[in-house]
């Protein structure tokens, strides 16, 4: 027990120097190559002017919001695609009638998940957030849905056997057997789905929107500053990691890896 | 009291891919007598499982009735208590909340729910476990917690299908003797498969015998060993020497070199 709890910090530590080495690597390739070879600034930026768009775009205030704003429609977005998304994917799995009536419609959809709602998204809502949420949610949904259906089908038969004889409702074996049993593909899901998610907000920044860091990137084309394209891309990255490491990472480890030694192997 | 009477059982699979007809049970009948122990024995294959499946409602048969307490069961249910070979336990509730589980279906409020799961916690010697996760136990440990979940709702029978083949041969033993010793406190009717001989004449009061598939009932045998048995002298115990010789020729097995072979542990 306490040599674990020793090895833990050190092996946290040399965890994330793996992560990071690459992006160190990558950041070196970029201070040297950019004057090496004379980039102009038209084609791509020097390191030091994204890091000084990027304190100019901090200072003024606006980097703030466009940040807020952004991550505010993808929580929305995937919040809602989570709340409406697990139950239906559950049931969707729980019923072979449900799924064999739903699933075909699913596949159809597949291609046309997030992005491809933008037009009628804007006919029906308007520009602004809402249509941005509904394209976030849309891209979201179906991993989602899909995800959860699946991890009712991959739980064990023994399981659902062993819960039946034991005197389990439908209501009781939903919340305490499959929505747990499920919850390893769920996250999986989520996973997948907040890449969606990030995907469809871009799009639909560009499109529907006057503010965001999608809007931002996208606008800085006009005026060729390709040092505030990079920060933003820079910045999505980063808030994509950080929401993967803050939220996924967590739950994870809090429920399918607590219980269960085979599985944080497997994964 | 007939605790549990299976009549004229039948079994046919179909393939769905070639439509091919497996006859997996020809015409099982067995009664098992209130508080009795009875193994089911046979070849592999002989559709042991099968049968054991349909009492327990998870398998509808295509022929035949099984009667509990004399009406006829469909479906599963907590009056049959199941003890399942991969433990079944749910890997996301602790030891505790898996024993209470039963319980809670019920509708047994919390603290008699406490009370009772600690009582069976304590019963199987899974004290000081009550907190740990299935993943944290070994395959011994996991199956105590088998049987507590299945005693703690006090099924009218408790339905086992092999539940040591997943564990090694010494814990094998230990928990063969302390299934029994909880049995013996309990009587609970028990309806056990196995196709290891002496795990069935060491545990049983009784052991059904099937043919090899299409299976028919082949013999019944009846295990007059004292009880409280333990495997220490069962290998010089005369009853259990003899009826082990018997199964093992029934089941087409080589009984001298099988014998001569054995150590007692
Ligand atoms: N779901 C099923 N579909 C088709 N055939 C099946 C199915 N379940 C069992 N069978 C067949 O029925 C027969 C009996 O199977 P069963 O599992 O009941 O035997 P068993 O006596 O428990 O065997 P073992 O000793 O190997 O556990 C076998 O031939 C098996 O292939
Ligand atoms: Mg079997």
């Amino acid at each position: 027990m306490t040599v674990v709890e020793k090895l833990r910090p050190r092996a946290r530590a040399a965890s994330t120097a793996w992560f990071v080495s690459p992006f160190a690597v990558l950041l070196a390739v970029w201070l040297i190559a950019i004057p090496a070879f004379d980039v102009s600034a038209r084609t791509f930026p020097s390191a030091p002017a994204v890091w000084s768009a990027f304190v100019d775009l901090a200072t003024d205030g606006d980097l703030t919001s466009h940040v807020l704003t952004s991550l505010g429609r993808v929580f929305a977005g995937a919040g809602i695609a989570v709340v409406v998304g697990v139950p239906f994917g559950l049931l969707m799995g729980m019923s072979a009638g449900l799924s064999a009536f739903f699933a075909p419609l699913l596949r159809f959809s597949v291609a046309l998940a997030g992005i491809a709602w933008i037009p009628l998204a804007t006919l029906w809502l308007g520009y602004g957030n809402n249509a941005v949420v509904f394209v976030v949610f849309n891209a979201v949904f179906f991993a989602i849905v899909y995800n959860s259906m699946l991890g009712v089908r991959q739980t064990s038969t023994s399981l659902l056997r062993a819960a039946r004889s034991l005197g389990a409702s439908r209501w009781r074996m939903f919340w305490e057997i499959y929505l747990p049993g499920a919850l390893p593909n769920i996250v999986t899901g989520a996973r997948v789905g907040l890449g969606f998610a990030w995907r469809g907000l871009i799009a639909a920044e560009i499109i529907a929107t006057s503010t965001g860091l999608g809007y931002t990137l996208f606008l800085a084309r006009q005026y060729y500053e390709t040092d505030v394209i990079i920060l933003m891309m820079i910045l999505i990255g980063i808030l994509w990691l950080i929401m993967d490491r803050l939220i996924l990472a967590p739950l994870e480890r809090r429920t399918v890896q607590r219980w269960s030694a085979e599985r944080r192997e497997r994964a | 009291m007939t605790m549990l009477s299976v009549d004229q059982l039948n079994q046919v699979y179909v393939d769905t891919y070639t439509g091919e007809a497996t006859v997996a049970i020809e015409d099982v009948s067995f009664d098992v007598p209130e508080g009795q122990f009875v193994s089911v024995i046979g070849p592999s294959g002989c559709g042991k499982t099968t049968v054991l499946n349909i009492v327990a409602g998870f398998v509808d048969a295509t022929g035949g009735t099984v009667r509990l307490q004399g009406s006829p069961v469909s479906g599963p249910g907590p009056d049959r208590g199941v003890v399942f070979q991969d433990f079944a336990l749910f890997p996301w509730k602790t030891v505790e909340a898996n024993i209470a589980f039963g319980l809670k279906t019920q509708g047994v409020g919390k603290v008699e729910r406490r009370a009772k799961a600690q009582e069976m916690i304590d019963l199987v010697g899974l004290t000081g476990f009550e907190k740990k996760y299935p993943h944290e136990l070994s395959g011994g440990m996991r199956q105590r917690a088998g049987v507590a979940r299945v005693l703690a709702t006090e099924p009218a029978i408790m339905l086992m299908d092999e539940p040591f083949a997943s564990v090694d041969a010494q814990t094998r033993r230990v928990l063969q003797q302390e299934v029994l010793r909880i049995w013996e406190q309990r009587r609970t009717t028990v309806l056990f498969v196995t196709h290891d001989v002496d795990e069935a004449v060491f545990m049983s009061d009784r052991v059904v015998v099937l043919s090899p598939r299409p299976s028919t009932v082949r013999a019944d045998l009846s295990i007059q060993i004292p009880r409280p048995r333990s495997w220490t002298d069962m290998h010089t115990n005369t009853e259990f020497v003899r009826i082990r010789r018997e199964l093992m020729t029934m089941l087409g097995v080589e009984t001298g070199v099988e014998t001569g072979s054995r150590s007692a542990p």
